[in-house]
């Protein structure tokens, strides 16, 4: 069996952060581990993916259509751009947090009357996949963390908590410490709690 | 991660493919690398500039590709185990010693990686490199995953000392930013000895009749490495059935055995390792009984026509599917639904998955999304820069032409409809092009031509360019994009990025005055209003005017300011007395500024009230370079009160993570 994560999110949002910690803790605990990540030109304030999967026997790296088990969105535009991946009645781990791009802004220039897209649209369109959606304010408990950058974190913590996700809450605990910074640790490992708790 | 790549205990970690390769040359004892960074390799680059200290590794972040290879192929003629790697791109910068270097080989192990990029994620063609291997004679390896390529790159090394000549390691973007657990040897490292060029009594010297007697050599050469492949550990069959087979290599392989899988079909599978080289026997022994045979490769059709033209002698009668007959494309990536397909069509399976009804219906829920193109990073010095340019060129955007290159600000293309007014999209080719290109255009045409180019691309294909224009007195404008590093492969430093405690660094207006330049103008970007006479200036010169446009990359710079732990000071717009006038957001895109989605009503000092839409900047997202605050027309950023529309905030915040 082969569990498929689909992250994504805006370039600068600490996605690597997310598979780096998965594949750490499967590398810990004995599970196979393969991803595609992207780097380079994208990353500029745009659109950022990772293809996580995690199993005894991981061939490929990229998930095909309609195989993620769980669809992990740091940004709502983002999550409805990869809607392709997730299974139908799959798990989507939803920040509630719009991050417009720089193109629609100058279309509202343009006529100020056209809205950016809401997160009531997206959510709208994602429930034709799946109703599974757990939206988190992922900003909001990262600052009571003590730390606005473990937005990453939170969204891991509620990860962990989706049934039949490979890798228990107390293994993600192990890895943090080994793998951010140690003044930032303790604020890390709030966020993963609190994600948990929350989703 | 950087620990484990340098981990004397642990028997497996989890790593990226660029920094197995990196793990690999340490487990090999490797002495010299040289780099100029490129997507998908600039990993292999920034994990050694980490560790080369720790391990006595010489290491030099070259000018380009060429001199690195160069750099590494004298390291290996002197004695010492080296690494170079680049992009697809890249190896054709460094083709002319690479094809050279055939004829003389080298002495002491010498590997050299390059990155083909399907897809063209983050290049400006879509290459197929494996026949600079058989083009050169030189023998070329080609790993699935990170574990493979970690064990080719030590392989490499033996088939580089054995054999006397440099060793290509092939891969694609998929495999280099592909991380999975990857096994580990120990780092049995040697300390560095300085060895003699004299003493192994070799001369690599190749010219006329010297070069007859070396391509006679090499052509030997190439007939004995391929009897050593025919038994490489990289190249095996899975016996199977039915009498169909499937040849592939690379990350295709991946995809054929979860396909397969998924199809539950077992068919007989020849997994190549060694394309170049091939093994001819081998695969020969394996077409032979077949009926038909799938060959799966992405880009061109190299392993197909090779193996077609084996199939001639051993089994004219076979079918052969591939690009070809039409089942393949040799255009972009491949993945697990293009295979499906193919493979169901071919061992005529039914199943009830169905990926391009699938991905339509997903596709369709996607009408409302907006695009989001890669764009210059708040505080990004281009964007203040090209405001000012678009100021310069004002209405005259059908007067001039312009030459783009690579860098960040290629991203100006991908943005063509926001900088439409500077014809962003006339015309980008390679690294420095847009200066040859640019006197071709000034020769042949009536408009005044620009040609940007950033710093390091200056240093690495841009010199013979200016030399060019001064000495035939080209009329073109150049505007040299300096931001200090190299920016858009990850910040890596180059000749004009300060170093050390001395902060040396070549002066690029000390290059051109050196040249000839003597009126050379340099703007700080970040002044950007003041930055346009400059600029007009320039564009009403006849004959080559030269603009420095100097500003430090934000990224680089935010990682500098978090080193030395200063904050940002963000800037915001103040609500109460926003005009709604939008030229903020009209004139600069930048990400940090967006429009609130309120209406919101403003009565100005004659009492007149209008209603509209307030800029808002995000706090979080904005770097406090100010620009906007200077392009406000409600802003006195010399005098700076409570009566500007956009404002510092008093409290600052820390640097975000950098990208």
């Amino acid at each position: 069996m082969t569990y498929n994560i689909m992250t994504c999110g805006v370039g600068g949002q600490g996605l690597m952060l997310v598979s780096n910690i998965l594949g750490l803790a499967c590398a810990e605990y004995g599970l196979e581990i393969r991803t595609a990540e992207t780097h380079g030109l994208a990353q500029r304030s745009g659109s950022i993916y990772t293809h996580i999967r995690i199993g005894d026997k991981v061939y490929s790296p990229l998930i095909p259509y309609g195989e993620a088990d769980i669809l992990l969105g740091m940004e709502a535009i983002e999550t409805l751009r990869y809607i392709e991946f997730l299974k139908p009645d799959g798990n989507i781990i939803l920040n509630k947090y719009l991050w417009y791009p720089v193109q629609s802004t100058f279309e509202r220039v343009k006529n100020p009357k056209i809205s950016y897209i809401s997160i009531e649209y997206i959510v709208e369109q994602l429930e034709k996949v799946s109703k599974n959606i757990h939206m988190i304010d992922a900003l909001d408990l990262a600052h009571q963390a003590g730390n606005p950058l473990t937005s990453n974190v939170v969204l891991l913590g509620a990860l962990a908590k989706i049934d039949g996700f490979p890798l228990k809450m107390e293994q993600l605990q192990e890895i943090i410490p080994k793998i951010v910074p140690k003044k930032a640790i303790d604020a890390n490992l709030k966020a993963l709690s609190l994600g948990f708790e929350n989703r | 991660m950087i620990q484990d790549v340098i981990s004397q205990d642990k028997s497996k970690a989890f790593l990226f493919c660029n920094e197995a390769i990196v793990r690999a040359a340490l487990e090999s004892d490797v002495k010299v690398v040289a780099f100029y960074p490129g997507s998908p390799v600039s990993e292999i680059l920034d994990t050694f500039f980490q560790i080369s200290n720790n391990f006595n590794i010489k290491m030099e972040i070259a000018t380009n590709e060429k001199v690195a290879l160069e750099i590494v192929a004298g390291a290996s003629m002197a004695g010492q185990r080296s690494l170079t790697a680049m992009k697809s791109v890249g190896l054709n910068v460094a083709s002319d010693t690479f094809f050279s270097l055939g004829y003389t080989g080298i002495n002491k192990g010498c590997v050299l990686v390059f990155a083909d990029d399907p897809f063209c994620h983050s290049s400006q063609s879509e290459e197929d490199g494996r026949f600079f291997a058989s083009n050169a004679y030189i023998p070329m390896l080609e790993p699935s995953d990170p574990v493979e390529a970690k064990e080719m790159v030590k392989h490499a090394y033996e088939i580089s000392e054995k054999f006397k000549t440099i060793v290509l390691i092939r891969t694609t973007t998929r495999i280099n930013h592909q991380s999975t657990i990857v096994p580990l040897d120990p780092l049995n490292r040697t300390a560095f000895e300085p060895t003699s060029f004299r003493e192994p009594q070799k001369k690599y010297s190749t010219v006329g009749s010297k070069a007859r007697e070396y391509k006679l050599k090499m052509l030997q050469r190439r007939d004995k490495i391929k009897e050593e492949f025919e038994n490489s550990q990289f190249n095996f069959i899975k016996e199977g059935y039915p009498n169909f087979g499937i040849i592939t290599s690379g990350v295709s392989y991946n995809y054929v055995l979860e396909v397969c899988d998924k199809l539950d079909i077992r068919p007989p599978i020849l997994k190549l390792g060694t394309t170049y080289p091939l093994p001819e026997k081998l695969i020969s022994g394996f077409i032979k009984k077949l009926k038909g045979v799938i060959i799966v490769e992405e880009l061109s059709p190299y392993l197909e026509l090779n193996i077609k033209a084996l199939a001639k002698d051993i089994n004219p009668n076979i079918k052969i599917i591939g690009k070809e007959t039409g089942h393949f494309s040799e255009a972009f990536e491949y993945n697990i639904p293009i295979l499906f397909d193919v493979f169901r069509e071919i061992y005529n399976i039914k199943s009830d998955i169905h990926y391009n009804s699938l991905l339509k219906d997903r596709n369709s829920l996607k009408s409302m999304l907006p695009k989001r193109i890669p764009v210059f990073c708040p505080g990004c010095p281009h964007r203040a820069t090209f405001w000012a340019l678009t100021r310069a060129v004002g209405g005259k955007s059908s007067e001039i032409a312009f030459m783009n290159d690579i860098g960040c600000y290629s991203m100006l293309l991908l943005n063509n409809e926001i900088y439409s007014k500077l014809n962003p999209d006339d015309l980008l080719l390679s690294m420095g092009a847009t200066l040859g290109t640019g006197s071709g255009v000034s020769l042949a045409s009536k408009e005044k031509v620009i040609s940007v180019i950033g710093d390091s691309t200056f240093f690495h294909a841009g010199l013979p360019g200016m030399v060019n224009i001064c000495h035939n007195n080209e009329d073109v404008t150049v505007i040299v994009l300096d931001n200090s590093v190299t920016a858009m492969t990850g910040q890596q430093s180059n000749p004009n990025t300060p170093v050390g405690d001395s902060k040396k660094k070549i002066h690029i207006e000390n290059i051109l005055k050196g040249i000839g330049f003597e009126d050379l103008m340099i703007n700080d970007c970040f002044d950007a209003k003041n930055c346009i006479p400059s600029f007009k200036s320039a564009l009403e010169t006849k004959g080559p005017s030269i603009i420095i446009s100097r500003g430090p990359c934000a990224l680089w710079n935010d990682r500098n300011k978090r080193r030395r732990g200063e904050k940002i000071q963000p800037f915001f717009v103040d609500q109460d007395i926003c005009r709604k006038c939008h030229t903020c957001m009209r004139d600069f895109y930048c990400p940090a500024i967006n429009m609130e989605d309120a209406l919101a009503e403003y009565t100005d000092e004659n009492s007149k009230a209008w209603k509209g839409y307030s800029s808002h900047i995000s706090p979080e997202l904005c770097d406090g370079c100010g620009v906007c605050s200077i392009i406000c027309p409600y802003t006195n950023h010399e005098e700076r009160s409570a009566k500007d529309v956009i404002k510092p905030y008093k409290t600052l915040r820390e640097v975000r993570h950098d990208l």
